[in-house]
Protein backbone atom coordinates (compact mmCIF):
# COMPACT_ATOMS: atom_id res chain seq x y z
CA UNK A 1 0.00 0.00 0.00
CA UNK A 2 2.36 2.98 -1.46
CA UNK A 3 1.27 6.20 -3.17
CA UNK A 4 -0.80 8.68 -2.15
CA UNK A 5 -4.38 7.25 -3.00
CA UNK A 6 -3.88 5.11 0.30
CA UNK A 7 -3.36 7.67 2.82
CA UNK A 8 -5.70 10.02 0.74
CA UNK A 9 -8.55 7.77 1.25
CA UNK A 10 -7.97 6.99 4.99
CA UNK A 11 -7.71 10.77 4.90
CA UNK A 12 -11.40 11.55 3.54
CA UNK A 13 -12.82 8.64 5.35
CA UNK A 14 -11.98 10.20 8.73
CA UNK A 15 -12.53 13.30 7.67
CA UNK A 16 -16.37 11.70 6.75
CA UNK A 17 -16.66 10.12 9.88
CA UNK A 18 -15.72 12.81 12.05
CA UNK A 19 -18.27 15.16 10.79
CA UNK A 20 -20.71 12.05 11.91
CA UNK A 21 -19.21 10.89 15.15
CA UNK A 22 -22.07 12.40 17.47
CA UNK A 23 -20.89 11.71 20.88
CA UNK A 24 -17.41 11.73 20.76
CA UNK A 25 -14.68 9.71 18.64
CA UNK A 26 -15.15 6.63 20.33
CA UNK A 27 -18.03 5.92 18.52
CA UNK A 28 -16.63 5.27 15.07
CA UNK A 29 -14.01 3.20 15.91
CA UNK A 30 -16.13 -0.03 14.33
CA UNK A 31 -16.58 1.71 11.22
CA UNK A 32 -12.84 2.89 11.47
CA UNK A 33 -11.88 -0.73 11.92
CA UNK A 34 -13.54 -1.87 9.40
CA UNK A 35 -12.51 0.40 6.92
CA UNK A 36 -8.47 0.41 8.03
CA UNK A 37 -8.95 -3.97 8.90
CA UNK A 38 -11.66 -4.98 6.56
CA UNK A 39 -12.08 -3.14 3.56
CA UNK A 40 -8.68 -1.96 2.99
CA UNK A 41 -6.04 -4.78 4.94
CA UNK A 42 -3.47 -2.18 6.13
CA UNK A 43 -3.10 -3.94 9.21
CA UNK A 44 -4.06 -6.80 11.19
CA UNK A 45 -6.99 -6.96 13.89
CA UNK A 46 -4.25 -7.09 16.61
CA UNK A 47 -2.73 -4.19 15.13
CA UNK A 48 -5.54 -1.92 15.79
CA UNK A 49 -6.30 -3.10 18.91
CA UNK A 50 -2.38 -2.19 19.70
CA UNK A 51 -2.97 1.41 18.56
CA UNK A 52 -6.45 1.30 20.27
CA UNK A 53 -4.23 0.68 23.97
CA UNK A 54 -2.16 3.25 22.90
CA UNK A 55 -4.46 5.63 22.57
CA UNK A 56 -6.20 4.74 25.63
CA UNK A 57 -3.11 5.04 28.28
CA UNK A 58 -1.97 8.56 26.24
CA UNK A 59 -3.20 11.82 27.55
CA UNK A 60 -5.11 14.57 27.10
CA UNK A 61 -7.01 13.78 22.77
CA UNK A 62 -6.23 10.17 22.70
CA UNK A 63 -9.02 9.32 19.96
CA UNK A 64 -6.68 12.13 17.70
CA UNK A 65 -3.44 10.25 19.06
CA UNK A 66 -4.98 6.79 17.91
CA UNK A 67 -6.17 7.74 14.77
CA UNK A 68 -2.27 9.60 14.15
CA UNK A 69 -1.16 6.61 14.50
CA UNK A 70 -3.35 4.58 12.15
CA UNK A 71 -2.14 7.26 9.74
CA UNK A 72 1.26 6.63 10.73
CA UNK A 73 1.34 2.88 9.45
CA UNK A 74 -0.18 4.22 6.41
CA UNK A 75 1.94 6.56 5.19
CA UNK A 76 4.63 7.76 8.19
CA UNK A 77 4.51 11.27 9.60
CA UNK A 78 2.45 12.79 6.95
CA UNK A 79 -0.28 10.44 7.44
CA UNK A 80 -0.26 10.96 11.25
CA UNK A 81 -0.67 14.66 11.00
CA UNK A 82 -3.59 13.92 8.15
CA UNK A 83 -5.30 11.64 10.41
CA UNK A 84 -4.84 14.23 13.09
CA UNK A 85 -6.29 16.96 11.09
CA UNK A 86 -8.94 15.46 9.26
CA UNK A 87 -10.58 13.96 13.08
CA UNK A 88 -10.67 17.19 14.53
CA UNK A 89 -11.10 19.90 11.69
CA UNK A 90 -14.63 19.04 10.33
CA UNK A 91 -15.76 18.85 14.62
CA UNK A 92 -13.90 22.37 15.23
CA UNK A 93 -15.18 23.66 12.53
CA UNK A 94 -18.40 22.88 13.24
CA UNK A 95 -18.27 23.88 16.78
CA UNK A 96 -16.83 27.05 16.18
CA UNK A 97 -19.91 27.95 13.35
CA UNK A 98 -22.91 26.07 15.78
CA UNK A 99 -21.38 28.44 19.01
CA UNK A 100 -21.61 31.15 16.12
CA UNK A 101 -25.55 30.16 15.58
CA UNK A 102 -26.12 29.26 19.53
CA UNK A 103 -28.21 32.07 20.52
CA UNK A 104 -30.13 31.88 17.38
CA UNK A 105 -31.62 27.98 18.35
CA UNK A 106 -30.57 27.44 21.93
CA UNK A 107 -33.74 28.71 23.01
CA UNK A 108 -36.15 26.33 20.07
CA UNK A 109 -38.01 23.45 20.91
CA UNK A 110 -37.06 21.17 18.46
CA UNK A 111 -33.39 21.32 19.87
CA UNK A 112 -34.31 19.45 22.98
CA UNK A 113 -36.59 16.81 21.33
CA UNK A 114 -33.24 16.17 18.62
CA UNK A 115 -30.97 15.68 21.46
CA UNK A 116 -33.56 13.70 23.22
CA UNK A 117 -33.28 11.66 20.30
CA UNK A 118 -29.69 11.36 19.54
CA UNK A 119 -28.43 10.60 22.94
CA UNK A 120 -29.76 6.78 23.24
CA UNK A 121 -28.33 6.19 20.19
CA UNK A 122 -25.47 7.37 21.11
CA UNK A 123 -24.95 5.38 24.15
CA UNK A 124 -25.71 2.18 21.87
CA UNK A 125 -23.42 3.29 19.83
CA UNK A 126 -19.94 3.72 22.75
CA UNK A 127 -21.47 0.44 24.30
CA UNK A 128 -21.39 -1.42 20.67
CA UNK A 129 -17.72 0.45 20.21
CA UNK A 130 -16.72 -1.36 23.54
CA UNK A 131 -17.77 -4.60 22.35
CA UNK A 132 -16.38 -4.21 19.09
CA UNK A 133 -13.04 -3.41 20.56
CA UNK A 134 -13.14 -6.56 22.77
CA UNK A 135 -14.03 -8.42 19.89
CA UNK A 136 -10.71 -7.18 18.18
CA UNK A 137 -8.68 -7.28 20.91
CA UNK A 138 -9.60 -10.60 22.53
CA UNK A 139 -8.21 -13.38 21.75
CA UNK A 140 -8.62 -15.87 24.58
CA UNK A 141 -11.33 -16.50 27.20
CA UNK A 142 -9.06 -14.55 30.05
CA UNK A 143 -8.89 -11.57 28.09
CA UNK A 144 -12.77 -11.64 27.83
CA UNK A 145 -12.69 -12.18 31.48
CA UNK A 146 -10.37 -9.15 31.81
CA UNK A 147 -12.81 -7.00 29.39
CA UNK A 148 -15.97 -7.55 31.84
CA UNK A 149 -14.18 -7.27 35.01
CA UNK A 150 -12.51 -4.28 33.85
CA UNK A 151 -16.45 -3.05 32.88
CA UNK A 152 -18.07 -4.31 36.04
CA UNK A 153 -15.25 -2.64 38.73
CA UNK A 154 -15.46 0.76 36.74
CA UNK A 155 -19.55 0.61 36.71
CA UNK A 156 -19.36 -0.46 40.69
CA UNK A 157 -16.51 1.65 41.68
CA UNK A 158 -14.86 5.26 41.31
CA UNK A 159 -11.47 3.98 40.45
CA UNK A 160 -8.86 5.94 38.71
CA UNK A 161 -9.54 3.98 34.39
CA UNK A 162 -5.67 4.34 34.43
CA UNK A 163 -5.65 1.73 37.15
CA UNK A 164 -7.44 -0.63 35.22
CA UNK A 165 -5.33 0.03 32.17
CA UNK A 166 -2.39 -0.47 33.85
CA UNK A 167 -3.24 -3.98 35.73
CA UNK A 168 -4.42 -5.52 31.75
CA UNK A 169 -1.26 -4.05 30.90
CA UNK A 170 0.58 -6.12 33.71
CA UNK A 171 -1.40 -9.28 32.79
CA UNK A 172 -0.75 -8.95 29.55
CA UNK A 173 2.80 -8.52 30.02
CA UNK A 174 2.80 -11.82 32.19
CA UNK A 175 1.70 -13.26 29.06
CA UNK A 176 -1.95 -14.53 31.23
CA UNK A 177 -4.10 -13.39 28.29
CA UNK B 1 -9.55 46.24 34.73
CA UNK B 2 -9.63 48.96 37.51
CA UNK B 3 -9.17 51.78 35.24
CA UNK B 4 -12.27 50.55 32.75
CA UNK B 5 -14.50 53.12 31.82
CA UNK B 6 -18.04 52.75 30.77
CA UNK B 7 -18.49 51.25 27.15
CA UNK B 8 -14.68 50.26 26.87
CA UNK B 9 -14.47 47.33 25.03
CA UNK B 10 -13.76 44.17 26.88
CA UNK B 11 -9.88 43.97 27.41
CA UNK B 12 -8.22 41.68 24.63
CA UNK B 13 -7.27 38.52 26.02
CA UNK B 14 -3.30 37.90 24.42
CA UNK B 15 -3.61 34.67 21.97
CA UNK B 16 -0.49 33.30 24.11
CA UNK B 17 -2.26 33.21 27.01
CA UNK B 18 -5.67 31.44 25.77
CA UNK B 19 -2.34 29.21 23.95
CA UNK B 20 -1.27 28.65 27.58
CA UNK B 21 -4.46 28.56 29.63
CA UNK B 22 -5.87 25.19 27.40
CA UNK B 23 -2.40 23.52 27.30
CA UNK B 24 -2.14 23.87 30.95
CA UNK B 25 -6.16 22.47 30.93
CA UNK B 26 -4.93 19.38 28.34
CA UNK B 27 -2.00 18.61 30.70
CA UNK B 28 -4.07 18.60 34.08
CA UNK B 29 -6.85 16.78 31.96
CA UNK B 30 -4.10 13.88 32.50
CA UNK B 31 -5.84 10.37 33.63
CA UNK B 32 -8.88 10.98 31.91
CA UNK B 33 -12.70 11.87 32.45
CA UNK B 34 -11.12 15.01 34.52
CA UNK B 35 -10.77 17.25 31.58
CA UNK B 36 -13.64 18.81 31.71
CA UNK B 37 -13.40 19.92 35.73
CA UNK B 38 -10.02 21.13 34.81
CA UNK B 39 -11.63 23.05 31.80
CA UNK B 40 -14.57 24.72 34.49
CA UNK B 41 -11.86 25.86 36.92
CA UNK B 42 -9.50 27.76 34.74
CA UNK B 43 -11.51 28.82 32.00
CA UNK B 44 -14.44 30.04 34.36
CA UNK B 45 -12.99 30.56 37.86
CA UNK B 46 -9.06 31.49 37.69
CA UNK B 47 -9.56 33.28 34.02
CA UNK B 48 -13.12 34.66 34.37
CA UNK B 49 -13.53 34.21 30.27
CA UNK B 50 -17.10 32.64 30.85
CA UNK B 51 -19.94 32.39 33.40
CA UNK B 52 -21.24 29.55 34.81
CA UNK B 53 -23.67 29.79 32.71
CA UNK B 54 -22.20 29.96 29.38
CA UNK B 55 -19.92 27.33 30.50
CA UNK B 56 -22.76 25.37 30.88
CA UNK B 57 -24.54 26.23 27.54
CA UNK B 58 -21.32 25.42 25.92
CA UNK B 59 -20.85 22.13 27.25
CA UNK B 60 -24.52 21.30 26.09
CA UNK B 61 -23.54 22.75 22.62
CA UNK B 62 -20.78 20.27 22.73
CA UNK B 63 -22.28 17.12 23.45
CA UNK B 64 -25.05 17.96 20.69
CA UNK B 65 -22.13 17.65 18.45
CA UNK B 66 -20.19 15.44 16.66
CA UNK B 67 -16.58 15.52 17.49
CA UNK B 68 -14.54 14.95 21.00
CA UNK B 69 -16.63 17.24 22.93
CA UNK B 70 -13.42 18.77 25.23
CA UNK B 71 -11.93 20.06 21.85
CA UNK B 72 -15.49 22.20 21.71
CA UNK B 73 -14.72 23.95 25.06
CA UNK B 74 -11.82 25.11 23.88
CA UNK B 75 -12.79 26.07 20.37
CA UNK B 76 -15.84 28.11 21.76
CA UNK B 77 -14.08 30.10 24.86
CA UNK B 78 -11.37 30.71 22.13
CA UNK B 79 -14.05 32.06 20.16
CA UNK B 80 -15.49 34.29 22.35
CA UNK B 81 -12.42 35.97 23.45
CA UNK B 82 -10.53 36.44 20.22
CA UNK B 83 -12.91 34.85 17.64
CA UNK B 84 -11.68 32.62 14.90
CA UNK B 85 -7.94 33.14 15.66
CA UNK B 86 -8.86 32.52 18.78
CA UNK B 87 -10.34 29.53 18.44
CA UNK B 88 -7.24 28.06 16.61
CA UNK B 89 -5.01 29.64 19.41
CA UNK B 90 -7.05 27.82 21.99
CA UNK B 91 -7.38 24.67 19.86
CA UNK B 92 -3.49 24.74 18.99
CA UNK B 93 -2.41 25.15 23.04
CA UNK B 94 -4.83 22.11 24.03
CA UNK B 95 -3.56 19.78 21.28
CA UNK B 96 -0.06 20.42 20.23
CA UNK B 97 1.96 19.19 23.17
CA UNK B 98 0.00 16.61 24.17
CA UNK B 99 -0.43 15.50 20.68
CA UNK B 100 3.32 15.51 19.80
CA UNK B 101 4.75 14.40 23.09
CA UNK B 102 1.94 10.92 22.55
CA UNK B 103 3.24 10.72 19.36
CA UNK B 104 6.32 10.42 20.09
CA UNK B 105 5.91 8.28 23.11
CA UNK B 106 3.75 5.71 20.72
CA UNK B 107 6.13 5.80 17.72
CA UNK B 108 8.90 5.10 20.23
CA UNK B 109 6.49 2.00 21.30
CA UNK B 110 5.72 1.32 17.72
CA UNK B 111 9.25 0.37 17.25
CA UNK B 112 9.41 -2.34 19.80
CA UNK B 113 5.67 -3.29 18.44
CA UNK B 114 6.86 -6.82 17.50
CA UNK B 115 8.64 -7.67 20.71
CA UNK B 116 6.56 -10.43 22.53
CA UNK B 117 6.99 -8.47 25.17
CA UNK B 118 5.44 -5.06 24.20
CA UNK B 119 2.80 -7.13 22.03
CA UNK B 120 1.63 -8.91 25.32
CA UNK B 121 1.27 -5.30 27.14
CA UNK B 122 -0.56 -3.60 24.62
CA UNK B 123 -3.06 -6.99 23.98
CA UNK B 124 -3.54 -6.62 27.60
CA UNK B 125 -4.05 -2.69 27.50
CA UNK B 126 -6.57 -2.72 24.70
CA UNK B 127 -8.40 -6.02 26.81
CA UNK B 128 -8.70 -3.39 29.39
CA UNK B 129 -9.78 -0.14 27.23
CA UNK B 130 -12.63 -2.11 25.93
CA UNK B 131 -13.77 -2.72 29.16
CA UNK B 132 -13.60 0.57 29.98
CA UNK B 133 -15.40 1.87 26.71
CA UNK B 134 -18.31 -0.41 27.39
CA UNK B 135 -18.59 0.64 31.32
CA UNK B 136 -18.88 4.36 29.81
CA UNK B 137 -21.51 3.99 27.71
CA UNK B 138 -23.49 1.44 29.95
CA UNK B 139 -23.29 4.46 32.93
CA UNK B 140 -24.77 6.59 30.17
CA UNK B 141 -27.65 4.44 29.94
CA UNK B 142 -29.07 5.14 33.65
CA UNK B 143 -31.13 8.20 32.52
CA UNK B 144 -32.87 6.16 30.01
CA UNK B 145 -34.21 3.84 32.86
CA UNK B 146 -38.20 5.24 32.82
CA UNK B 147 -37.86 5.82 28.97
CA UNK B 148 -38.48 2.63 27.35
CA UNK B 149 -38.37 3.77 23.54
CA UNK B 150 -35.29 5.68 24.30
CA UNK B 151 -33.89 1.96 25.37
CA UNK B 152 -35.02 0.63 22.37
CA UNK B 153 -33.33 2.71 20.27
CA UNK B 154 -29.85 2.11 21.97
CA UNK B 155 -30.23 -1.40 21.84
CA UNK B 156 -31.06 -1.01 18.15
CA UNK B 157 -28.07 1.24 17.11
CA UNK B 158 -26.00 -1.65 19.19
CA UNK B 159 -27.32 -4.45 17.19
CA UNK B 160 -26.88 -2.65 13.79
CA UNK B 161 -23.27 -2.22 14.70
CA UNK B 162 -22.54 -5.02 16.37
CA UNK B 163 -23.93 -7.92 14.55
CA UNK B 164 -25.31 -6.07 11.31
CA UNK B 165 -21.44 -4.76 10.81
CA UNK B 166 -23.21 -1.36 9.09
CA UNK B 167 -21.23 1.60 8.25
CA UNK B 168 -22.03 3.83 10.92
CA UNK B 169 -23.99 6.76 8.91
CA UNK B 170 -26.35 3.97 8.04
CA UNK B 171 -27.02 3.82 11.95
CA UNK B 172 -27.14 7.10 12.33
CA UNK B 173 -29.35 7.91 9.20
CA UNK B 174 -31.51 5.54 9.99
CA UNK B 175 -32.00 5.16 13.87
CA UNK B 176 -31.91 8.62 14.45
CA UNK B 177 -34.79 10.31 12.52
CA UNK B 178 -37.02 7.34 14.24
CA UNK B 179 -35.34 8.03 17.56
CA UNK B 180 -36.17 12.09 16.99
CA UNK B 181 -39.47 11.07 15.80
CA UNK B 182 -40.73 9.51 18.81
CA UNK B 183 -39.02 11.54 21.22
CA UNK B 184 -41.15 14.51 19.35
CA UNK B 185 -44.34 12.21 20.23
CA UNK B 186 -43.43 11.66 23.65
CA UNK B 187 -42.62 15.34 24.08
CA UNK B 188 -45.78 16.41 22.69
CA UNK B 189 -48.24 14.33 24.60
CA UNK B 190 -46.07 15.80 28.07
CA UNK B 191 -47.37 18.47 27.36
Amino acid sequence: MTGPSAPLALTVHLAWVSSISFGGFPTVLPDVRNFVVGTNRWMTNQEFANLFAMGSQSPGPNMILMMSFVGWKVWGFPGALASALATFGPPCAMYFIAYRLWNRFRAAPWQRVVRLGLAPVVVGLVIASGTVMAHTADNSWQAVAVTIATAAITLATRLNPMWMLLAGGILGGLGLL
Amino acid sequence: MTDSEQGQKVEQVHLGILFTAFLTISLCGVGGGSGIIWARRITVETRRWVTDGEFADIISLCQFMPGPNIIGIAVCVGAKMRGAIGAIAALCGFLVVPWTVGLALGLLYLQYANLTAVRNILGGIATSAAGLLIATGTRLLKPYHHRPAALLFAVLAFILITVGKLPLFAVLFSVVPLSILIAGIENARAR
